[in-house]
């Protein structure tokens, strides 16, 4: 959905050709080294739009143009609108790693401390990727991709604290119990002997 | 080309019922032209480990070899004049004198050393301006920031010319944009000037600018991790890493 309406907020302006948008994504979500978006997923997201009416084909230009262009329509705006104005929710309750922690409690063959460990490299490998790009740009330019990178750097060290801290606590948490599974009866009660 | 190799390091404080393990059989390589750093919890060694790389301590057994030389075994003197010469130290606190100015605080390695005074003097404006500091080399320390005051000792560290920088904690007593600057700056001195520098931290963002991070815990070596595996000498180690497990 994120894809879907940065292009909509592209497209708010003036009409874009495929190719264009795409390198105007990129451009302003970070960077291709931060947001890789493919040519197939433009191009999906795109006739998307156009069966929902958000976006229209534009009548070629000349015929010698081969470019397809896009504008938005009077309901693309308003879908644009809306997006804006709704608050953001990323959902950091929901997380693999956490879940690959749970999961790997009652496997013989999985070593938790070896995931933390390797999960702790993975961080730091993002942190430094993120530092040194950071330190190539210049503040009087790039501001706002600068605060995108802090952004980045917050969060990955906020990861690694909450990684120290599992690591601090594992074998607590290994002699509690599992969480267990709720399991509601469900259909028919089974058939009784004297109640036919 | 390893410029720092330890074997079997261990070091042991006190002794009997009290003795503590600081390190226990640490074995390391470190390559030259990088930006080491070493991490981990209170009490796991790294300031043992960097104190005894350069040669501010001496190790209980094992060895420590700096340019393929044992200084685990050099005479005092020796060891003295070797650390003059091939080493840089950046502290925590700065470290620095305070009745001394920028200038003077910055020449001192070079007096100590019998530098001429004309000669000292060019080395200390040459290091001072690449700091930054060149409009304030006639101030005390307690007229600099936290952040001016590293650079002063960042530029004392390299006056003699030192291959090797070793660095405690320095941005420990920092705020966090002085942090980045000082951290950007020890990573000028691997990539602009050739140095090897290995930097005791706690802080992942100043991590974060190393090549390598190596983890300590209860005196053993827990993690090694290369930052970088594009780097094609670090893919070929990484590559080794792997098969060895």
């Amino acid at each position: 959905m994120t894809v879907r309406h940065t292009l909509l907020g592209l497209l708010a302006n003036q009409p874009r050709y495929g190719y264009e948008l795409r390198a105007a994504f990129t451009a302003l979500a970070g960077g291709r080294e931060n947001w890789e978006v493919t040519p197939a997923q433009i191009y999906t997201t795109l006739n998307r739009m156009l069966r929902s009416g958000l976006i229209q084909a534009d009548d070629a230009p000349s015929s010698s143009s081969e470019r397809q262009f896009f504008s938005i329509t009077p309901q693309g705006i308003t879908e644009l609108k809306q997006w804006l104005e709704s608050g953001d929710h990323s959902n950091p309750v929901q997380d693999t790693f956490y879940l690959k922690m749970m999961v790997s409690r009652d496997l013989p063959f999985a070593d938790p401390a070896r995931l933390i460990s390797v999960q702790r490299s993975g961080l730091y490998r993002e942190l430094h990727r993120v530092t040194r790009q950071r330190g190539q740009l210049d503040p009087s330019s790039d501001l706002a991709r600068i605060l995108l990178l802090d952004k980045a750097i917050m969060h990955l060290e906020a990861d690694l604290r909450w990684l120290d801290m599992i690591e601090g606590r594992l074998a607590e948490i290994n002699r509690q119990p599992a969480p267990e599974p709720e399991l509601r009866p469900r259909g028919r009660p089974p058939r009784n002997m004297n109640n036919n | 080309m390893a410029i720092i190799e330890v074997n079997q390091l261990t070091k042991v404080y006190g002794s009997g019922d009290t003795a503590v393990k600081a390190l226990d059989g640490v074995n390391l390589t470190i390559d030259a032209g990088k930006l080491v750093a070493v991490m981990g919890p209170s009490g796991c060694g790294k300031s043992t480990l960097l104190h005894l790389i350069g040669g501010l301590d001496r190790p209980t057994s094992g060895t420590v070899l700096i340019e393929g030389r044992d200084i685990s075994r050099m005479k005092d003197d020796e060891l003295t004049t070797l650390r003059r010469q091939k080493m840089g130290f950046i502290f925590q606190f700065f470290n620095l004198i305070p009745v001394l100015t920028a200038e003077e605080n910055t020449a001192l390695p070079l007096i100590l050393d019998g530098v001429k005074q004309q000669k000292a003097a060019g080395i200390v404006a040459e290091w001072l301006g690449k700091n930054k500091l060149a409009d304030r080399t006639h101030h005390r320390p307690d007229e600099l920031s936290g952040g001016q005051q590293q650079r002063v000792a960042i530029a004392r560290a390299m006056v003699s010319d030192p291959v090797i920088i070793l660095a405690d904690e320095p941005t420990g007593n920092l705020d966090t944009r002085s942090s980045d600057e000082i951290a950007s700056s020890l990573r000028q001195l691997v990539t602009d000037y050739g140095r090897t520098v290995l930097m005791v931290t706690h802080d992942p963002r100043i991590a974060a600018y190393a090549d390598r991070i190596i983890f300590l815990k209860d005196g053993r070596i827990v993690d090694d991790n290369l930052m970088d595996s594009e780097d094609p000498e670090n893919s070929r180690k990484l590559k080794e890493k792997v098969e060895a497990l």
